[in-house]
């Protein structure tokens, strides 16, 4: 269980981007966050794993203060959170294992991972890993020469090869095309059901978030503004939550009718 | 056309610039008192020509080498050779970690980073014979100053280039190394070294390449190599020898030259 | 695991060709460290060896700075020697670099350009300085100038050759359609794309040049590089400590300077970023040395 409890988070320049933040995320539940650019949605789910300090209130994991955490406690959190980057966060020049097996760095030696000699029960985990994204056979191919839905998918083994309890997404498809997108997220979605991952994913179009959102948390201006279920969440609740009348470009559209039926 | 000529339509002509008169301009005093006899090194054209003419007789011996010297110059340029061999190694191992310490992306710590960029821009400060002549008088004379010396100029050399390549990678995969849970040498070993390595392979053989280069040198202050046997013969004026020596400095740089070029190609 | 389709794990690709060279590199390296003529005990005086040197020069009484105006001039002569080497190297690698580009000249010409600027590059200062310009100039910061002057012309040669095959052809061909000569077409089509990016050059050669003059004076060939040699040779270290303060202070100093003013003519002309510049592969050919 995460929670929140008036979590506020103000950056250097004085942006008060999360503003008393309280919200109770259950194991094992998939959560889409959505809201403008700039609402928050990015520092709130990196107040999870303490990339984003807390200037005031709290977030805890299973009951652990990730604020109060500091160096290997903050580090042991974090191995048990995966994460999922927008722009993917490869290391382009090296092998899609070797990106994988960054994953499995919480459980190696400083020593062990100086050299690459991880543990071959490590590199089993990376192996299966990528297996489960289907992408096993480029696991040797430099992470350059994938496509950006493969490189995403390598993303995902690489937050998987943690065998996190908890996965962070943060606008997992927004460098993609929607077809690449649709299968990202049901990626997503199938390890949410399988494994029992809690899921919480960013995204900026609605269709999707419709789609794939258990629950919908919606943010404007660094709080809260909706919290409902997928099904709830109308156009009228968007509208809300933007603050605007909805455009084109708050649609994925496309390449999924169930999407643009939900809406 | 003359018809259509309105007087508003030409723009004036903009006035000049200053940076550049007044760049021009430093230039020619800097250069006229660098010049000078007075106040500078009084370089004299005409006196130059002269002094052709009459070093004529130098350059004639200079262009007659005495080849039987070749077989003396054998062990002090395979010194040199191993002389630029331990010390790149050496000094391109001990950049590596230096360069990180050098880098903001590295290292967010700022005290820590202006210390390691300061003590860096006094390393490189320092000409690598300066560095020979300290310690051959710390260390004594021998190829041990010298590769002291040399491995002291190419931590100032490769650190310097590879900081500046970490502080444009690409800090996302930083990023992810975090979010997993590794600490900062294993985020630093996977997630930047990645990206910088093959601009390490480059900068280093072309390190290598500088300190063949240095190295040939550094033996005239008594650090070891091939400069100790070119500075006697100098210094007794045998130039049909110096002659020989410079030759042979010359095929072994243009030899090395080709063969870390060819390398580079290969690896990067 | 269930989407374990029946696609396989890939075989480890072979480190075979990579192994054999770093095999091949170590054995390099073994043979060098095992037949150096040093004696292992030296190695570990070493440290102790510095740490006096260093504690005489600096912290046992400090540096002696009445020595301070010896260096300054010293120094001065050096920074000297530098420009006016730099100033040599420039004008001259200018039309020579011109000619060993290929888009410029022709085939021919630029392959020997080229291959004369390299032949320059290969000696380093202080071998130019004993075996050519003292013999001419006599013993003196002229000789030191000289010196520097022709090896910069290779270095500076090179990189403006380089610079100049890298131009865009537009203007060029602009040029040659107003019907403009083969003079106007440089001065006018290639000069203004390539100068920004080439006194950047010259001035980062100067940086590289004050390394160079500072130690000229070992062999006789002017600047501080006298007083440091004397200075340590005969033990005067807290002398020396003083001229070694002047050496890093001026050459830091000039490197900032320098390096504002390179970054300011590259950005103001919107040509490569300064750090490309500074590439091995690009700029520097020589080292101070």
């Amino acid at each position: 269980m995460i929670r929140f409890e008036n979590a506020s988070v103000t950056y250097p320049g004085g942006v008060h981007a999360l503003k008393n933040v309280t919200l109770e995320i259950p194991d094992g539940q998939m959560m889409v966050i959505v809201g403008l650019s700039g609402a928050g949605k990015s520092t709130l789910i990196r107040a999870i794993n303490g990339l984003v300090p807390l200037s005031g209130g709290d977030v805890t994991i299973d009951g652990a203060s990730v604020r109060n955490a500091k160096g290997r406690q903050l580090r042991e959190i974090r191995s048990k959170i995966g994460m999922i980057f927008q722009t993917f966060n490869l290391v382009k020049r090296t092998t899609v294992l070797n990106n994988v097996l960054m994953g499995r760095l919480h459980n190696t030696s400083t020593l062990r991972s100086m050299v690459g000699m991880y543990r071959p029960a490590d590199v089993e985990i990376a192996m299966r890993a990528l297996e489960r994204v289907g992408i096993v056979e480029k696991a040797y191919v430099r992470a350059a020469n994938l496509s950006g839905g493969q490189q995403q998918r390598v993303g995902i083994a690489r937050a998987l090869a943690q065998e996190p309890k908890i996965l962070l997404a943060d606008e997992p498809v927004a460098s993609l095309d929607p077809p690449t997108s649709h299968v990202v997220m049901r990626d997503l979605q199938r390890i949410n059901r399988e494994l029992g991952i809690t899921t919480i994913v960013n995204l900026h179009f609605l269709d999707l978030a419709k789609i794939y959102g258990e629950r919908i948390v919606g943010m404007r201006a660094g709080e809260l503004v909706y919290d409902g279920t997928g099904a709830q969440a109308d156009e009228n609740v968007f509208r809300d939550i933007y603050g605007r009348s909805l455009t084109a470009d708050d649609v994925m559209g496309e390449a999924s009718t169930t999407a643009a039926a939900a809406l | 056309m003359t018809a259509a000529a309105q007087p508003s339509a030409r723009p004036s002509r903009p006035g000049p610039s200053p940076v550049v008169p007044i760049g021009v301009l430093g230039f020619l005093i800097i250069t006229w008192l660098s010049l000078s006899d007075q106040f500078g090194i009084g370089l004299d054209l005409g006196g130059l020509i002269e002094d052709i003419t009459r070093g004529g007789g130098i350059l004639g011996e200079l262009l007659s080498p005495n080849w039987e010297f070749l077989p003396r110059m054998f062990d002090p340029l395979v010194e040199t050779i191993q002389i630029a061999v331990i010390a790149s190694v050496i000094g391109c191992g001990v950049a590596l970690p230096v360069a990180f310490i050098a880098s903001r992306v590295t290292t967010p710590n700022t005290p820590v980073f202006v210390i390691g960029r300061s003590i860096l821009s006094v390393v490189r400060a320092i000409p690598d014979i300066l560095y020979a002549l300290i310690f051959v008088a710390s260390a004594g004379v021998g190829p041990l100053a010298g590769i002291a010396a040399l491995v002291m100029f190419n931590i100032g050399v490769v650190a310097k280039l590879l900081s500046e390549t970490v502080d444009g990678v690409d800090v996302g995969p930083i990023e992810a190394a975090r979010a997993g849970g590794a600490n900062r040498t294993q985020t630093v070993r996977w997630s930047v070294l990645p990206q910088v390595l093959p601009n390490y392979v480059a900068y280093s053989l072309y390190t290598f390449e500088l300190n063949i280069r240095a190295s040939t040198v550094l033996g005239i202050v008594g650090a070891g190599g091939i400069g100790n046997l070119l500075f006697t013969q100098y210094r007794f004026f045998n130039w049909s020898n110096v002659s020989v020596i410079v030759i042979a400095l010359f095929l072994l740089v243009i030899v090395i030259e080709f063969v870390s070029i060819a390398l580079r190609r290969r690896l990067v | 695991m269930t989407r374990v389709s029946g696609e396989s794990r890939p075989q480890r690709p072979s480190q075979a060709k990579r192994n054999l060279a770093l095999l091949g590199a170590a054995i390099v390296v073994a043979w060098a460290a095992l037949t150096v003529e040093i004696e292992p005990g030296r190695i570990l005086e070493l440290p102790g060896g510095i740490a006096l040197v260093f504690y005489e020069m600096f912290l046992e009484k400090g540096p002696d700075w009445s020595y301070l105006p010896t260096a300054i001039d010293g120094m001065i002569e050096s920074l000297q020697i530098a420009w006016v080497g730099t100033v040599i190297g420039a004008i001259l690698s200018l039309p020579l670099g011109f000619f060993g580009a290929k888009n410029v000249s022709s085939g021919l010409v630029s392959n020997v350009m080229r291959q004369i600027l390299n032949a320059i590059r290969a000696f380093p200062e202080i071998v130019l300085a004993i075996a050519i310009m003292i013999p001419i100039a006599g013993l003196g910061p002229v000789a030191g100038a000289l010196a520097i002057g022709l090896h910069s012309v290779g270095t500076l040669g090179k990189l403006t050759a380089e610079v100049v095959e890298g131009i865009d052809d537009g203007p060029v061909e602009a040029a040659r359609a107003a019907g403009a000569s083969s003079l106007q077409i440089q001065r006018w089509g290639v000069l203004p794309q390539v100068l920004p990016e080439i006194i950047a050059f010259w001035l980062y050669r100067f940086e590289i040049n004050i390394r160079a003059a500072a130690i000229l004076g070992v062999v006789g060939a002017g600047g501080i590089g006298f007083s440091l040699q004397q200075t340590i040779t005969f033990h005067r270290y807290p002398l020396a400590g003083t001229a070694i303060v002047v050496v890093v202070v001026a050459t830091i100093a000039v490197d900032t300077v320098s390096g504002w003013v390179r970054r300011r003519i590259i950005e103001g002309a919107g040509a490569k970023r300064v750090s490309e510049i500074e590439e091995p592969t690009l700029a520097v050919t020589t080292g101070p040395s």
